[in-house]
C-alpha cells in the first residue's frame, strides 16, 4: 500500500479484491442459484436421457448397452412414422392457421376502443383455462346429436352428422382446434403489444403519402411486425410439436386413437416409458424430438439474423 | 404552392377546447412558424391543416379550397413529423420513393425524382443505406425528401429538430431555411423553440392556450410584442419585468419603480389605456448594461452581482436588488465578481411598459 492510499482495513477477504473481482464475485453469487438449479433439474436429467436412449432399461433390470439398437429400431417402426406425420401436421396446419386468426383478431381489436379490455380478455381467458376441462368440454361439443352442439348445426343447416373425434381423417384437425382456440389469448395479446411498438407517425405519414389500407399493411406493419411473427412462429411451433394435454384428453379411451391418426411424439414417448416401461427405447424417441425442437429453434436465429 | 388560410378554426376533444376559433393566413411561399408552449394548440393547428385530426368548428382552405372534409392525401401537402417517420425496414430509396408510391409515374421518372431529390438533400451516396445507417440529420433529410419528392403545395412541419442534438439542429435550421429559399414552397413550421422561430420565419404566430396572441415578422414581436407573454417568450435572455406604479409628479407621468427607489419619466402616449395604476417596466437584458448612464428617461438601477455567465462576446450579469433579481449584460471582457455592488443603465427608447392588471403592453419608452 502506498503512503497516498486511502487508508484501509486489510485482513478482510473482500476488502482485497478489485472492485471489478467484487463486481463478478457478486454477479456469480447470485447467477449461481439458477445454474445449479437448472443443471440439477434441466441439464443433468437431459443427458441422462442421452445416455439412456443407448440402453434397453425398463426399470426392472439393470441398463444394459445397445447401441444404436433404439434408433434402428425407430427407423423401421411403422408407429413412429405415422407419430412422426401427426405431429409435423399438428405444426404445419396449428402454427399458421393460429397466427393468422389472431393476428386478423389482434388488427381489429387493436383499432377498437369499446370494451377493449372485456373483449380481450375473453380472447384470453381460455390461455388461462386448464386443457383437460376444456379438452372435455369440447368432446361434448364433437358428440352426435343432441349433446354434440356442432352436430346440432349441422342438422339444423340439413348437412349430414359428422363423426369428428371417431374418424380417422376428422379427428386430427377436430383435436387441433381447442389446441388453436387455447392459445389464440397469447396470441393476440403478443400481437396487439406488437402492433402497439410501431410509431402512429408512420401510419399518419402513409396517410398524407395517400396509401392504401391494404399497402399499410403489407408494407410497413407486416415488415415492422417481423420480430413480433418470428416469436410468435417459433413459440406456438415449439408448443404444437409438444402437443400432448389436448390429444389424450380429447380421446380418453384410446389417446391418439382412432387407429393412432392422432398420435404426436409426446404421447408415444409418455406410452413407450410409462405403459410399455421400454425406457431406452422412449429416450431414444425424446432425444429425437430435442433435435427437431433444436433444428425448429436454428431455423429462429437464422430468420432472426437476417434483420 | 398555395396559400393556406384558417378562419375560426376550432378544435375540441370532449369538453376542453385546445383550439379556440382562430384565423390565419399564410401567404402563397411563405415561411410562417407557429409558436408557444407545450398545450398551446400549435401541433393540433398543423395536424388539422393535414387532415390528421378531424375539425371541430370553422374552415381551412388550402389554394382557395376548403378541406375541412378532404383526406389527407387530397390536400396536396406533405408534413415533416418529429420522429422523422422515416420506415426502419426501407432503404433511404425507398424511404424517398414511397411519397410516390401511389403516383402513377413510369419506373424511370419515378427513379429520376428520387435522384433529384437526393442530390438537393445531398443523400445521393446514401440512396442504398438503412435509415439505422444515417446520423439523425441524415434521417432529418430522408424525411424532408420524402415530403419533397412529390412537389407539394405546402409542407408542414412538426417540431422536426427537437429530436437532434444543439449543433444538428443549428445546422438543419440553416439547411430548412436555404431549402425554402430555393422552393419558394408555403412552410408552415411548429416549434417550441423561440430561436428556431426568430431565425426561420418570415412570420411568427405566437400561440398560447388555444389562442393566436400574436402574429408578426420576427423583429415585430421583437421590437413590439403585444403582451407580457410574447414579451418574455421572444428573445433570450428573458426580458426582465419590473413592478412599478403609474404617478404624477410635477405635472409629469412617472413610473415609480416599487422599493428600488427608481424611476421613469413618460410620455403620455399610450397611458391612458392603463387600466390602474400597476404596471410592469419591461427591458431587455441586453439594453441592461453595466456601468452604463442611462441618460434622460433611461432606467438606472444598482445591485449586488449574483451570478456571472461569461458567454465569450458578452458577459449575462445576474443581479440581486434586494430581493429582485434581473440579468443585466456587460461587454465580453468586462467580467464582475459574484458580490460585487454594480449599477446597471438602461437607454431612453429600450423600455417597455405593460399594464399588470391585462398584460397588454402600453408602450415603447
Amino acid at each position: 500500500m502506498t503512503a497516498t492510499a486511502l487508508p484501509v482495513k486489510s485482513g478482510r477477504v473482500l476488502d482485497r479484491l478489485s472492485l471489478r473481482q467484487k463486481r463478478v464475485l457478486w454477479a456469480w453469487t447470485f447467477l449461481a442459484v439458477p445454474i445449479v438449479f437448472y443443471g440439477a433439474i434441466r441439464f443433468w436429467p437431459t443427458l441422462e436421457a442421452f445416455a439412456l436412449s443407448f440402453t434397453n432399461w425398463n426399470l426392472l433390470r439393470p441398463a444394459a448397452f445397445v447401441g444404436l439398437e433404439n434408433y434402428k429400431r425407430l427407423l423401421v417402426d411403422p408407429l413412429f412414422w405415422q407419430v412422426f406425420r401427426n405431429t409435423f401436421l399438428y405444426l404445419i396446419i396449428g402454427t399458421p392457421v393460429s397466427l393468422v386468426i389472431s393476428f386478423v383478431i389482434a388488427y381489429y381489436l387493436d383499432r377498437v376502443r369499446f370494451m377493449h379490455g372485456f373483449i380481450r380478455a375473453l380472447y384470453f381467458i381460455p390461455f388461462l383455462t386448464t386443457a383437460v376441462a376444456m379438452a372435455w368440454v369440447w368432446r361434448w361439443f364433437y358428440q352426435p346429436v343432441p349433446i354434440g352442439v356442432f352436430n346440432a348445426a349441422l342438422t339444423w343447416f340439413g348437412i349430414p352428422q359428422q363423426p369428428f373425434l371417431r374418424s380417422t381423417t376428422q379427428a386430427l384437425p377436430a383435436i387441433l382446434a381447442p389446441a388453436v382456440w387455447a392459445g389464440l389469448g397469447f396470441q393476440v395479446i403478443i400481437f396487439i403489444a406488437g402492433l402497439r411498438a410501431i410509431p402512429t407517425s408512420y401510419y399518419e405519414a402513409a396517410r398524407i403519402d395517400g396509401v392504401s389500407e391494404f399497402t399499410i399493411l403489407r408494407r410497413i406493419t407486416l415488415p415492422l411486425l417481423k420480430p413480433t411473427i418470428v416469436f410468435l412462429v417459433v413459440f406456438s411451433s415449439i408448443g404444437f410439436l409438444r402437443i400432448f394435454d389436448q390429444v389424450y384428453n380429447m380421446n380418453f379411451n384410446d389417446p391418439g386413437g382412432p387407429l393412432n391418426t392422432t398420435k404426436p411424439i409426446v404421447l408415444m414417448i409418455y406410452q413407450t416409458a410409462f405403459k410399455s416401461l421400454d425406457m431406452g427405447y422412449a429416450a431414444a424417441q425424446t432425444v429425437v424430438l430435442f433435435m427437431i425442437l433444436l433444428a425448429v429453434s436454428l431455423i429462429q436465429l437464422r430468420i432472426l439474423k437476417d434483420r | 404552392m398555395a396559400n393556406i388560410v384558417l378562419n375560426n378554426l376550432v378544435k375540441k376533444y370532449g369538453n376542453t377546447t385546445a383550439v379556440h376559433g382562430i384565423d390565419l393566413q399564410v401567404k402563397d411561399g411563405e415561411f410562417v412558424v407557429l409558436v408557444g408552449p407545450s398545450g398551446c394548440g400549435k401541433s393540433t393547428t398543423l395536424r388539422m391543416i393535414a387532415g390528421l385530426e378531424d375539425i371541430s368548428g370553422g374552415t381551412i382552405s388550402i389554394d382557395g379550397r376548403v378541406v375541412n372534409e378532404a383526406e389527407p392525401k387530397d390536400r396536396n401537402i406533405a408534413m415533416v413529423f418529429q420522429n422523422y417517420a422515416i420506415y426502419p425496414h426501407m432503404t433511404v430509396a425507398q424511404n424517398i420513393g414511397f411519397g410516390l408510391y401511389t403516383s402513377k409515374l413510369q419506373e424511370s421518372e419515378r427513379k429520376k425524382r428520387i435522384e433529384e431529390t437526393a442530390q438537393i438533400l445531398g443523400l445521393e451516396k446514401l440512396l442504398e443505406r438503412r435509415p439505422s445507417q444515417l446520423s439523425g440529420g441524415q434521417r432529418q433529410r430522408v424525411a424532408i425528401g420524402r415530403a419533397m419528392v412529390r412537389n407539394p403545395a405546402a409542407f408542414l412541419f412538426d417540431e422536426p429538430l427537437s429530436n437532434l442534438d444543439a449543433q444538428l439542429r443549428t445546422q438543419m435550421r440553416l439547411e430548412i431555411k436555404k431549402l425554402h429559399q430555393r422552393l419558394g414552397t408555403t412552410i408552415v413550421f411548429v416549434t417550441h423553440d423561440q430561436v428556431e422561430a426568430m431565425t426561420m420565419a418570415d412570420r411568427i404566430v405566437v400561440m398560447r392556450d388555444g389562442h393566436i396572441l400574436q402574429v408578426g415578422t420576427p423583429m415585430d414581436l421583437y421590437e413590439r410584442p403585444a403582451d407580457i407573454f410574447t414579451a418574455r417568450f421572444i428573445g433570450s435572455p428573458t426580458m426582465n419585468l419590473l413592478p412599478a406604479r403609474l404617478i404624477e409628479r410635477a405635472g409629469h407621468h412617472v413610473a415609480e419603480l416599487d422599493r428600488l427607489g427608481a424611476s421613469v419619466a413618460l410620455s403620455s402616449a399610450g397611458i391612458s389605456d392603463a387600466k390602474g395604476p400597476e404596471v410592469l417596466v419591461g427591458v431587455r437584458p441586453h439594453d441592461l448594461v453595466v456601468g452604463a448612464q442611462a441618460g434622460e428617461g433611461g432606467l438606472c438601477l444598482s445591485g449586488t452581482v449574483s451570478v456571472v455567465e461569461p458567454l465569450g462576446p458578452e458577459t449575462l450579469v445576474h443581479l440581486d436588488l434586494g430581493g429582485t433579481s434581473i440579468i443585466a449584460s456587460a461587454p465580453g471582457k468586462i467580467i464582475p465578481k459574484a458580490g460585487d455592488h454594480v449599477t446597471v443603465g438602461a437607454q431612453a427608447g429600450s423600455l417597455y411598459l405593460f399594464d399588470s392588471k391585462t398584460e397588454r403592453a402600453l408602450c415603447r419608452m
